[in-house]
C-alpha cells in the first residue's frame, strides 16, 4: 500500500484550501504563463516567487514535500539544460580538449540553462501548490467546469483511482519473479520474463477495465459522470484569482516594457 | 408464499472460446427468500451472475422483479438487481468512498438531497459512517468489503447478489460482515464458497454443478449432509464439522 499521493497536503486546512478549485487552476495557468512569457532577466522572476511563497506560507505547505516533488520532477529539466553550456555559442568561461574537438562552456550558455531551471522551478512549484491545497478530484471537476473535454477528466479520475493499484500489481508480479530468481540470474531470461510481465500486466488491465465497467453498468452508467457538487465561486474567488492573473500579467508587461 | 421477484428457466450460455458455462438453469425466488449459490470451481456460479445483470447474453428466460431480461431492459433490470462483485476494488471506482456511493442514485437522477441522505444511510447500515472523504485505495480490505456494499445499497436494490462477499477477510471482518449481511431485509443471493456464511445467512441453498441445478432445497439439509456435498466437490462447513 502507498501512502504516497498525488494531493497528499490536499486534505489540510488553510484560506487557500479553501479557495475555489476554478479560481486556484486559473491562478496557477496564469502563472505558469507568466513565467514562460517572461525574458531572461531574473530579477523578473522575483514577485512571481515572492507571490508563489506567501501561498506557500497560507496554504501551511511543507518545504521539504514541496522540495522533494522538484527534485522528483527535476530530471527532465536536468536533462535538456545541461546541454545549453556547451551547445550555446558565446564567450567561452571554460574548455577542455576532447580529442581533436574542444569542450567550450559558454556564459550565454549557463545563463540560459539557469533561466531554463528557474522557469522549471516555478512552473512545478505552482502546480504542486495547487495539487497540496487542493484535492485531486476536486481539479478533475475544477477541470469539468472550465469545459475541459470530459474524456480527459473522466480519464484523469480514472488515472488517480487506478494508478496506485496497478503499480502494486507490478509489485506483486516483480515479486514473484524474484521470489524464484532471487533478483539475480543471466540478462537474456531476465529480459524474457520482463516483457512477459509486462504482456501479463496488460491482460490483467483489460481484465480489470472490463469488471470495472461492469461494476458502472450495473450501477446504471450510461456514458456520463453525474457528481453532486457544482461550485460558485464567491467574492474571494474572484479576488484572488482575478488579482493573480493580473499580478502575473502586470509582470510580463513591466518586463517586456522595460527590457528596452 | 411470497411473490416470485428472481425466475430462471433454461438459462445457458456458451463463452466465445466454447466453453459451455451455464446448461439450462432453471430456479425461482421468492422476495425475501435468502439463498446460496454453491459450487466447485467452473460450475458457472459467476458466468450466472453476470447473466441475471445482463452481461453476457445468455438464452432463455430471466425475470428479475417484474422485468423480463433481454438487451433492451437490462437498464432496468440492473436498478433492481443490486450485484456486488468479488474484487471490491473493480467495484469501488470513483476517487472518494463517498462519490462512489453516491454515484449509482446520481446515475438514478435522483435529487441532490436524496442522493446525499442515501449515501449517509447506506454507509451508515454498513457502519462506515464518516467514510464518505476516504480514498478506497487506502482502506483495509474489511472496510472495501463494506463500502463495495454500500454502493449497492444505496440505490436500494429489491435482490442483492454478492460475489463471494467475505473472501479475503480476517475472521472479525467475516463475522462482521456476516452479520451485516443477516440483518439486511433484502432478497439475497450468496454466492461463495464460504459454507459456514452461507449456512449461517441463508435458509436456502442451491448447488451448482457444470452449469446446472444440482441439488436445491434447505441449507440445513443440504449442508450438513457430507455424502452430498462431497459428490460435488465440496465439503461440510467447518461449523457442521466440529460438531460431529
Amino acid at each position: 500500500m502507498h501512502h504516497m499521493m498525488l494531493d497528499h497536503f490536499a486534505a489540510g486546512e488553510s484560506p487557500v484550501h479553501r479557495l475555489d478549485p476554478v479560481a486556484k487552476t486559473l491562478a496557477m495557468l496564469a502563472m505558469i504563463l507568466a513565467t514562460v512569457l517572461l525574458g531572461d532577466r531574473f530579477v523578473a522572476f522575483l514577485p512571481l516567487a515572492a507571490a508563489m511563497a506567501v501561498y506557500h506560507a497560507i496554504g501551511r505547505v511543507p518545504l521539504g514535500y514541496t522540495l522533494k516533488r522538484l527534485a522528483m520532477a527535476s530530471p527532465f529539466a536536468l536533462g535538456v539544460a545541461i546541454f545549453f553550456p556547451i551547445l550555446e555559442p558565446g564567450r567561452a568561461v571554460w574548455t577542455h580538449p576532447v580529442g581533436p574537438w574542444t569542450l567550450m562552456v559558454t556564459e550565454e550558455g549557463l545563463l540560459r540553462a539557469a533561466n531554463l531551471l528557474a522557469k522549471f522551478v516555478l512552473c512545478v512549484w505552482a502546480t504542486l501548490l495547487l495539487l497540496s491545497t487542493t484535492r485531486f478530484q476536486d481539479v478533475v471537476q475544477a477541470l469539468a467546469r472550465l469545459h475541459v473535454p470530459r474524456l480527459f477528466t473522466v480519464q484523469l479520475a480514472f488515472l488517480y483511482r487506478y494508478l496506485w493499484v496497478l503499480i502494486d500489481e507490478v509489485m506483486h508480479l516483480r515479486r514473484a519473479r524474484e521470489a524464484r530468481d532471487g533478483g539475480a540470474g543471466a540478462w537474456a531470461p531476465r529480459f524474457r520474463s520482463q516483457a512477459g510481465l509486462v504482456g501479463v500486466l496488460f491482460l490483467r488491465t483489460y481484465d480489470r477495465a472490463e469488471r470495472i465497467y461492469w461494476a458502472m453498468a450495473a450501477r446504471g452508467f450510461d456514458g456520463s459522470l453525474h457528481t453532486s457538487t457544482q461550485g460558485r465561486l464567491r467574492a474571494k474567488d474572484w479576488a484572488f484569482m482575478l488579482g493573480t492573473i493580473a499580478g502575473a500579467a502586470g509582470v510580463v508587461a513591466a518586463d517586456r516594457l522595460t527590457h528596452g | 408464499m411470497a411473490e416470485t421477484i428472481l425466475e430462471l428457466a433454461d438459462v445457458r450460455y456458451r463463452y466465445p472460446t466454447g466453453v459451455e458455462a451455464l446448461r439450462g438453469v432453471t430456479f425461482s425466488v421468492a422476495a425475501g427468500e435468502r439463498v446460496g449459490l454453491v459450487g466447485p470451481n467452473g460450475a458457472g456460479k459467476s458466468t450466472l451472475l453476470l447473466a441475471l445483470a445482463g452481461f453476457v447474453a445468455a438464452e432463455g428466460h430471466i425475470r428479475v422483479a417484474g422485468h423480463t431480461m433481454s438487451r433492451a431492459t437490462a437498464r432496468d433490470v440492473r436498478r433492481h438487481l443490486g450485484l456486488v462483485f468479488q474484487n471490491p476494488d473493480d467495484q469501488l471506482f470513483m476517487p472518494h468512498v463517498g462519490e462512489d456511493v453516491a454515484f449509482g442514485p446520481l446515475t438514478m437522477g435522483l435529487s441532490a438531497d436524496e442522493v446525499h441522505a442515501r449515501v449517509h444511510e447506506a454507509l451508515a447500515a454498513v457502519s462506515l459512517e464518516g467514510f464518505e472523504g476516504r480514498i478506497p485505495y487506502h482502506l483495509s480490505d474489511g472496510e472495501k468489503r463494506r463500502a463495495a456494499l454500500a454502493t449497492v445499497l444505496a440505490m436500494r436494490p429489491q435482490i442483492l447478489a454478492l460475489d463471494e462477499p467475505a473472501a479475503n477477510l480476517d475472521p472479525r471482518g467475516r463475522r462482521r460482515l456476516i452479520e451485516l449481511v443477516r440483518r439486511l431485509p433484502n432478497t439475497l443471493l450468496l454466492v461463495g464458497h464460504d459454507l459456514d456464511m452461507i449456512l449461517d445467512v441463508c435458509e436456502r441453498t442451491i448447488i451448482l454443478e457444470a452449469g446446472r441445478v444440482a441439488t436445491d432445497g434447505p441449507s440445513r439439509e443440504i449442508l450438513t449432509d457430507r455424502a452430498l456435498l462431497e459428490s460435488h466437490g465440496l465439503e461440510l462447513p467447518l461449523g457442521v464439522a466440529a460438531r460431529g
